[in-house]
């Protein structure tokens, strides 16, 4: 048998050199290749909202870095932004690049179950966004039929005008489930096995826990949209009937088989944004979480819920009514133990002793601003209301009401709190305050005008509304959006001078800057190839919240996970 | 490439690997199922597609699902032998499970070329999109997985990794239940 | 590793797998349509559950694994009770999905013309030897197209009670009762059905046939529907 030298010896066995970055199986670097690409990829869609809010501030004028937006282009931009918002910034961010980072370190293993594997998911995760970035400069341009991609205008080139771009679309949202399928088994599988000894179900942090679950959820619910993603390649280039209702297809079909996955989906991008959330409150409010159990029972609840809400998405399509009434029920259900997570997170604040680092502020306006979010949600839920609201902008301020806080104020909560471990340095946190004011604020000014212009009757992916003169005493409203994106985009220069002053010159990280008690805290930073030497892996004694414990040593309001009780032998 | 510590750790008690080849196939059915409930749904509301599924030749489709049930019959004694540790035995019923799949690729090449030639192309109506498309995706998971025993089949006539063996044979058995599902509703239920 | 004695006798099992594959393919042969349903679904069902159960060894697998399983088949389950309602039906409470039932109407052929005769003359009613202008077979076949296009809702012997009909308020047509014909010429009756029930004050349910059916194969189709008329 083969298997027979020593596990040690890690640090003989990666690649050297630039190859390192490249062909790694180190979790730990897959992880910053997705934290790279992702981030490459904001600046993209946040390039195109630019372009399109500038269209709808002063239509019909050259965009500065751009030039006149035609009506086609109008549409490819709208598309693709939320693809890859959605796609290519906060899946691979906040699950694969920091479940690939800290999965592994906060249950105290060396890799993930796969490396190999973890590699071969990020390599069809690029083929993704190759194929996409291509499909814009294609000849016939960017597919513009939504993100949604309904049929007959996804599947008849002779209606989206886009033939090459809607089939390359199509095919890199195919490849990118491919990929997270791939990934989404080996978080599964590594945190199922691969704790460390000591460790049991309970005593997993949020973070991993949330990712995990997230990952079970994708993988549930994509099946039937990749059928259906096969099903409308063929339509698009075989010339097939599957949505077509000439041919005996239904175009309801692809909606449902959609937004089967499309539901769920929203709450997989939720999880891991909450879970970080949580953990990063619990340090710094240096207070144990009021109800681990009740957080993991709720995620499972919702978990559970989310796949019976999908219709909501559909109340004006022409579904069943009695269809419509059950899911109104269902959608109003499942607000419940989302509200029920952030109430816990409430109460963890209680009484603590908050220390209002860039981290912890971050995580507080996650909670303020997805409050919004959900709250918004509940008049969509209604399908009563929706008849009136669906596909106007109140929607769409819903939705950025809650995608935002999960994909732009997660990610910089938890990039800034695993930033030291990370890259061994700390970031400046005036920086970080400015960057999260000069963010936060705008964010709201210019998703607050898009509520009143929705009630107003505003509708979604329209290029132009001079078009529409009932609407046009509300164009002071859109200027007002825009010029908050300007200003919000122009704050992030503060977040790029962080990183790379931090990277370059920031003072030296020690293991355990936040006094936290997760396994990766005592862990190197950065950690080398392995995490920690092979026979020093870390053992587990406690829960992962264990802040303010009277029981803790001496002088310590935390009590790290892997320290050996006192008075105890350490475990053997 | 090494092994990571990881790997080897078992908390639930599942040895890694099937635990993982166990997920895999969750995310397949799912796959699978979205597809095939898709065909139900509009074979139920489309009555007139009972004379486009008359098209079908049920003896090549019973013939193809003997093919199948007797490879995964292979299949698992290859694993009653990985489990006794004989790596090359395995390693010969893997190869005679390769040699099903590669049979049932070939009658099912034959059967379609037939089709096609008598006009019953993926266009030719709803009922033959569906037929192409789910016996398609199914033989695409076929000959994966005929590629992915072969190299297991090789470590394991070399005595390594036998525990890849049960792995590839759970792989088998779902492409062959899938079949088991697909060859009454394409070929009988006309 | 633990499987060590969950060996089953792999051989007896793929026997058994075989046998019920051959029972699964004479079932058709038997003619019973609940029947061949039972032996083909059903067996499939006994025979996807040996092999996962046996060659996939679940029985003696943890239960996390088995309870996962079972909860990815149970959406797809879900998955189709949310959706069928939709796809599966083409007539609801307010809507009839004409493009679908359209497809139908030219999917059909008179190929299974033999059945739908037998059964058309078993429940039909017998007499009417004066079937008036008894429909061309080769140009264009009435019966046959009343039977797939109109017996949706008006049923396949005219009484209004087809499968469609349970949804439609008010109820289709009842061409059996003669009270029906009483005051109704043959112009209005064509109108009805090519242009829609609308177009003659009745249901706008009644869809427009006319695309379907130019004047000639109207009047052919309404010869045909009149020898449904009892008494």
């Amino acid at each position: 048998m083969a298997q027979t030298h020593e596990h040690g010896a890690h640090a003989d066995h990666g690649p050297q050199g630039i190859l390192k970055y490249i062909w790694s199986t180190d979790h730990k670097i897959i992880a910053m290749q997705y934290l790279f690409t992702g981030m490459f990829m904001a600046m993209v869609g946040g390039f195109m909202a630019y372009v399109f809010r500038m269209q709808l501030a002063f239509p019909g004028t050259s965009v500065p870095l751009y030039g006149v937006v035609s009506p086609a282009e109008y549409n490819a931009l709208i598309t693709n932004h939320g693809s890859i918002m959605i796609f290519w910034v906060a899946m691979p961010v906040l699950i694969a690049a920091f479940g690939n980072f800290c999965i592994p370190l906060m249950i105290g293993a060396d890799d993930m179950v796969f490396p190999r594997i973890n590699r071969l998911s990020y390599q069809v995760f690029l083929l993704s966004v190759l194929v996409v970035l291509a499909s814009l400069f294609v000849p016939g341009g960017g597919f513009g039929g939504a993100w949604t991609s309904y049929p007959p205008l996804s599947a008849n080139s002779a209606y989206n005008l886009t033939r090459l771009g809607a089939s390359m679309w199509l095919t890199a949202v195919a490849l990118e489930f491919v990929a997270f399928l791939l990934g989404g088994i080996n978080f599964i599988t590594t945190l199922m096995n691969s704790r460390a000894p000591g460790m049991k179900a309970y005593d997993i942090p949020m973070t991993p826990w949330m990712i995990v679950i997230a990952s079970i959820v994708f993988m549930l619910s994509v099946g039937p949209l990749i059928a259906g993603a096969i099903m409308l390649l063929f339509d698009q280039n075989l010339g097939t009937g599957f949505f077509d209702p000439n041919r005996g297809g239904d175009p309801i079909l692809w909606q449902h088989l959609f937004w089967f996955f499309g539901h769920p989906e929203v709450y997989v991008v939720l999880f891991p944004a909450i879970g970080m959330v949580i953990d990063i409150i619990a340090t710094f409010a240096r207070k144990k979480l009021f109800g681990y159990k009740i957080i993991l029972y709720t995620a499972v609840a919702t978990a559970v819920l989310s796949f019976f809400v999908w219709a909501h998405h559909q109340f004006i399509a022409g579904i069943d009514p009695r269809m419509a009434n059950i899911f109104t029920v269902t959608t109003l259900l499942i607000s419940v133990p989302i509200a029920e997570m952030l109430f816990v997170s409430i109460a963890t604040l209680y009484g603590g002793s908050i220390h209002l680092t860039t981290p912890m502020l971050w995580a507080l306006a996650f909670i303020g601003e997805f409050l919004i979010g959900g709250v918004t949600g509940i008049f969509l839920g209604a399908s009563g209301a929706d008849v009136y609201l669906h596909d106007t902008y109140f929607v769409l301020a819903h939705f950025h009401y809650t995608f935002f806080p999960i994909a732009i104020i997660g990610t910089f909560a938890a990039f800034t709190y695993w930033f030291p471990k990370m890259f061994g340095k700390m970031m400046d946190d005036r920086l970080g305050k400015i960057h999260f004011w000069g963010t936060v604020i705008p964010f709201n000014v210019i998703f607050i005008p898009l509520f009143v212009l929705g009630l107003g009757g505003q509708h979604r992916r329209i290029y132009n509304f001079q078009n529409f003169p009932e609407l046009q005493h509300m164009q002071p409203l859109r200027i007002l959006a825009t010029g908050a994106l300007i200003v919000m985009l122009f704050f992030q220069i503060f977040f790029f001078w962080n990183v790379i002053k931090s990277w370059i010159s920031g003072p030296k990280a020690p293991k355990n800057p936040w006094k936290a008690n997760t396994l990766e805290w005592t862990a190197d930073s950065p950690p080398p190839h392995g995490n920690w030497p092979p026979d020093q892996l870390p053992k587990v004694y406690r829960g992962p919240y264990e802040y303010g414990h009277p029981d803790a040593p001496e002088g310590m309001d935390y009590w790290p996970q892997n320290l050996p009780p006192q008075n105890q032998p350490a475990r053997g | 490439m090494q092994k990571p510590i990881a790997t080897t750790r078992s908390a639930t008690g599942i040895p890694t690997g099937r635990l993982a080849v166990w997920w895999v196939l969750a995310s397949e059915v799912v796959i699978f199922g979205g597809l095939l409930a898709s065909y139900v749904m509009h074979r139920l509301g489309h009555p007139e597609w009972a004379n486009a599924a008359a098209g079908t030749n049920t003896w090549i489709g019973a013939f193809n699902t003997f093919v199948l049930l007797s490879s995964s019959f292979t299949a698992v004694l290859a694993h009653q032998a990985a489990e006794h540790g004989d790596g090359k035995q395995a390693a010969r019923y893997l190869f005679m499970t390769i040699g099903g799949a590669a049979t049932f690729i070939l009658v099912k090449s034959a059967e379609w070329t037939h089709e096609i030639r008598e006009g019953f192309t993926i266009t030719a109506n709803g009922f033959w999109s569906f037929y192409y498309t789910a016996a398609g995706l199914h033989a695409m998971h076929v000959i994966a997985g005929a590629i992915v025993m072969a190299f297991v089949a090789r470590d394991a006539a070399r005595g390594r990794e036998l525990q890849r063996v049960e792995l590839i044979g759970i792989y088998w058995h779902f492409v062959d239940v899938v079949w088991i599902f697909l060859f009454p509703l394409l070929y009988i239920a006309k | 590793m633990s499987e060590q004695h969950h060996h089953p006798n792999y051989k007896k099992i793929y026997i058994t797998l075989v046998i019920l594959l051959a029972i699964s393919v004479a079932g058709p042969h038997l003619g019973i349509v609940w029947l061949t349903l039972i032996t083909a679904f059903g067996i499939a069902l006994v025979k996807a559950n040996l092999v996962v159960q046996n060659f996939m060894h679940l029985r003696w697998e943890k239960r996390i694994m088995k309870w996962m399983l079972a909860t990815s088949l149970i959406l797809m389950f879900l998955f189709f009770a949310g959706v069928s309602p939709d796809v599966m039906h083409h007539t609801g409470h307010q809507w009839v999905n004409q493009a679908a039932l359209a497809a139908t109407a030219r999917g059909i052929e008179p190929l299974h013309e033999a059945e739908v005769a037998e059964a058309a003359a078993a429940e039909a009613p017998a007499a009417t030897t004066e079937t008036a202008a008894a429909p061309a077979q080769q140009a264009f076949d009435a019966k046959g197209q009343f039977q797939t296009v109109c017996a949706t809702c008006h049923g396949t012997t005219g009484e209004g009670n087809g499968p469609g009909a349970a949804a439609l308020d008010p109820k289709p047509a009842n061409f059996t009762d003669p009270a029906f014909w009483k005051d109704k010429t043959d112009d209005v009756l064509i109108k009805a059905i090519r242009e829609g029930g609308a177009s003659v004050g009745k249901s706008p349910l009644m869809p427009a046939w006319g695309a379907l059916y130019d004047q000639a194969k109207a009047e052919a189709l309404l010869a045909y529907i009149k020898t449904l008329k009892k008494g």
